[in-house]
């Protein structure tokens, strides 16, 4: 023991295993295929994924899962976002699962997280409003007791996949309050009377909503967790999740730097290979950097939250890596490519686009630069 | 598989807290010193009396066979002595004899090691280094400085350039051309050479940052045979290779206490930004400042991190995606970062912290004299020829 930052064969097993069927079973066809098709996901591959154990992955075995920890998740992300795959799991899994796991009563586990595992029911948090912020201030949706209900008035934005999900796990304001106090989570159906879901066209593709509540009616059973007091839970799961999406991040750049030195070696200009011309050398050690950097916080990461230990700095430390990351070995790419991954049939822009919703999703660089202040004890 | 935590048993918690007691004690006062940049004979006398008090516990060679003045204890427990002399941000050791001893453990003969490692160990014995010359810096093969064989000496002639702190050693490790007729990189040879040698004079050089680096020119100076390091001829593979990318043998892993300075200088920065009010509120509250200050964090954390996974390669000896090039991309990303964090935590401090000190200085002056320092980062080989290595063997670009 004592200081490495490899993963166990186990893991890069799970690493192999997925790299080998996304290959097979997620092709970029399929992956242009989901950016305008009316479904959210492709209904074949997500239940493949259950019946492999996927979904459920980080699930207690009595709930359907398989009680992984995080560095067992992390290679299945790396692979996510190697080939792109147009499926909710970060969503389901980590998000809703993460939630629920959390705060949720027995009940609401057993009723819940075994249908997420086997991809029966589809559940995904809705946390952002309009106003585009991260924080528990930015959660201003108004949910006001009445009687035996609450009364939810708002708007959540850039909602996975709200048309298909059963339920929503939204983040809604019940009092006043700083520091996150005040914040309750409800579980609510989408199919609730005075609930408007709208798609809302985006970079990358991706099947993301606007879901408006008017004055929609849900019934108290459907609080999570202890009224006015969800946000530390909201939050440590974000961040958790935060960390797999580094993940997704590093699996996508490991494609874009093989695409780009593939490129830079086989291109030739002015009599010789680009990649013999320490411009391009540069871009290319740029995005190998970028990447670098960002697998080993997300490392760093996972076993602190794996063994316990404190891990929300290095949780943002992780994310805002991933996030600048995102944006900066895309940009590299495109230098090195130049016109021929401009054009709309080569595969880069597929990560380019999707490397941009990443870059924001879960909190962006500089929501994440200030929590590594924050969490630092600035 | 994943683990970050150095003192996993009882035995080496209590070992860190045995470095900690010492470094309390030896050092109880905070003092930042860059022997590097430092030519103040009062606080070189402070440092080398502090490496001695080191050297007495054998703490410089703790990993070195015992005989070799080693103690033969584990690279874990160096590494955990490293991290705390790094917290406790302890000025480093002269960073050219450890690279001689490494080396040494590597390619020496047993005299060579019963002969020169005590020094090294104890620090009595400093080293410079004798490996750029005017006309020979990123393209290091281009060496002119000639050593040829006369009965039972070498004979060495050319000058050397940029020996930082020569002028405090005693002895300097030199590459010179053996062999004229072979390929530039194959006719290389490593002397061991006392700076006390008839036909050595020594020149200063000093640079923007206090320090003084220095010109030395080898006249007909001779040696004893037994001054070759390693193979003749080998010097290229053996000694010059052996600091990018294969350093990590029996000389143990190091966490690079002199890179790591960057981990106890920010710690101060943030210190600073607690502590200073500016426009009505803390510098630590400034969301601007806030940004940077987390910027920096991210490029501290991960070269540490960088540091921690080259130890797990030299345990495990499996290489990460980069292969031999790690150490080369380890380098040019510490290399690019150190700038950056001087000029952004000039940014920081603001107009201040261009005093040099006096009683209106920020942090003693010491951010300013980081940022001089800052420029020096080609010591030991450019950012640019670090990604030329790390894009040729390890991205597999073409040459």
């Amino acid at each position: 023991m004592g200081i490495d930052l490899q993963l166990s064969e186990e893991q890069e097993l799970i690493g192999s295993t997925a790299n080998e069927f996304f290959g097979k079973n997620c092709p970029p066809e399929l992956v242009r295929e989901y950016e305008t098709s009316a479904a959210d996901y492709p209904a074949q591959l997500w239940s493949q994924m259950a019946e492999l154990g996927w979904l459920g992955m980080p699930f207690p075995e009595r709930h359907g899962g398989l009680g992984l920890a995080t560095l067992d998740m992390v290679p299945l992300y790396v692979e996510l976002g190697r080939h792109l795959v147009p499926c909710p799991v970060l969503e389901a899994a980590a998000l809703a699962g993460g939630l629920i796991g959390a705060l949720g009563s027995e009940e609401q586990q057993k009723a819940l997280l075994p249908g997420i595992a086997r991809a029966e029911a589809l559940v995904v948090w809705a946390l952002m409003e309009p106003e585009g912020g991260y924080g528990p201030d930015a959660v201003q949706l108004k949910a006001q007791r009445n009687g035996s209900e609450f009364r939810l008035d708002g708007t959540k934005v850039l909602v996975a996949c709200a048309s298909s999900a059963s339920h929503l796990l939204c983040a809604a304001r019940t009092a006043a309050g700083d520091n996150g106090e005040g914040v309750s989570l409800f579980l609510v159906e989408t199919q609730a009377p005075g609930t408007t879901v709208e798609r809302m066209p985006n970079i990358a593709g991706q099947p993301l909503y606007a879901v408006t509540f008017d004055n929609a009616s849900v019934p108290a059973d459907a609080l999570v967790g202890d009224l006015d007091s969800a946000w530390p839970t909201l939050y440590e799961t974000m961040m958790k999740a935060a960390v797999l999406q580094s993940a997704m991040v590093v699996g996508a750049g490991e494609r874009v730097l093989e695409m780009t030195t593939d490129y830079a070696k086989e291109r030739e200009q002015f009599g010789q290979a680009i990649g013999k011309y320490q411009a391009v050398q540069y871009l290319c050690t740029d995005i190998a950097m970028h990447l670098h950097r960002t697998r080993l916080l997300t490392l760093q990461a996972a076993w602190r939250i794996d063994s316990g230990r404190g891990f929300l700095r290095e949780a943002a430390l992780a994310k805002a890596a991933a996030s600048r990351a995102a944006a900066a070995m895309t940009f590299a790419a495109h230098e090195v490519h130049a016109g021929v991954a401009f054009v709309i049939d080569y595969d880069l822009q597929l990560y380019t686009r999707r490397a941009k919703h990443w870059e924001y999703n879960l909190g962006d660089l500089r929501y994440h630069l200030d929590r590594a202040c924050a969490e630092s004890g600035l | 598989m994943v683990d970050l935590c150095p003192d996993d048993t009882p035995e080496l918690k209590a070992w860190r807290q045995e470095v900690r007691d010492f470094l309390h004690e030896a050092l109880p006062e905070p003092w930042t010193f860059w022997y590097d940049y430092d030519e103040d004979p009062e606080s070189w006398e402070r440092y080398l009396a502090f490496w001695r008090k080191v050297g007495k516990k054998q703490w410089n060679s703790l990993t070195w066979p015992a005989d070799c003045y080693g103690l033969g204890r584990s690279a874990i427990e160096n590494w955990i002595l490293e991290e705390e002399f790094v917290n406790h941000d302890t000025p480093t050791y002269p960073v050219i004899g450890m690279q001689v001893a490494g080396h040494l453990l590597r390619h020496g003969t047993h005299q060579q090691r019963l002969k020169h490692l005590k020094g090294i160990a104890d620090a009595t014995v400093l080293w410079g280094e004798g490996f750029s010359e005017p006309g020979a810096g990123s393209d290091l093969a281009r060496l002119t400085t000639k050593a040829h064989r006369d009965g039972d000496e070498w004979v060495i002639n050319g000058q050397k350039t940029l020996g930082t702190a020569a002028h405090f050693c005693q002895w300097m490790a030199i590459l010179a051309r053996t062999d004229p007729d072979a390929p530039r990189h194959a006719g290389l040879s490593c002397f061991l050479v006392p700076l006390d040698a008839p036909g050595i004079e020594m020149l200063p050089l000093d640079n923007m940052a206090d320090g003084r680096q220095n010109m030395t020119y080898f006249d007909d100076v001779r040696v004893p045979a037994d001054s070759l390091l390693g193979d003749e001829n080998q010097a290229w593979t053996q000694i010059w290779l052996g600091m990018g990318g294969e350093r990590l043998d029996n000389a143990g892993p190091s966490l690079g206490p002199h890179t790591m300075r960057i981990v106890p200088l920010l710690n101060r920065v943030i210190r600073y930004c607690q502590q200073t009010t500016r426009g009505g509120r803390r510098l630590a509250d400034d969301p601007v400042v806030r940004q940077q200050l987390g910027e920096l964090m991210l490029g501290v954390e991960a070269i540490k991190l960088q540091a921690y996974e080259l130890y797990g390669i030299a345990q495990s000896g499996k290489p990460n995606r980069f292969g031999v090039a790690s150490l080369h991309m380890h380098q040019a990303v510490f290399k690019e970062f150190w700038p950056h964090l001087a000029q952004v935590c000039m940014e920081i401090v603001g107009p201040m912290a261009q005093l040099q000190g006096g009683k209106w200085a920020q942090l003693n002056g010491d951010i300013e004299h980081y940022f001089r320092a800052s420029f020096g980062n080609h010591a030991g080989g450019t950012s640019q020829i670090k990604r030329m290595v790390w894009a040729t063997r390890g991205l597999g670009l073409p040459r």
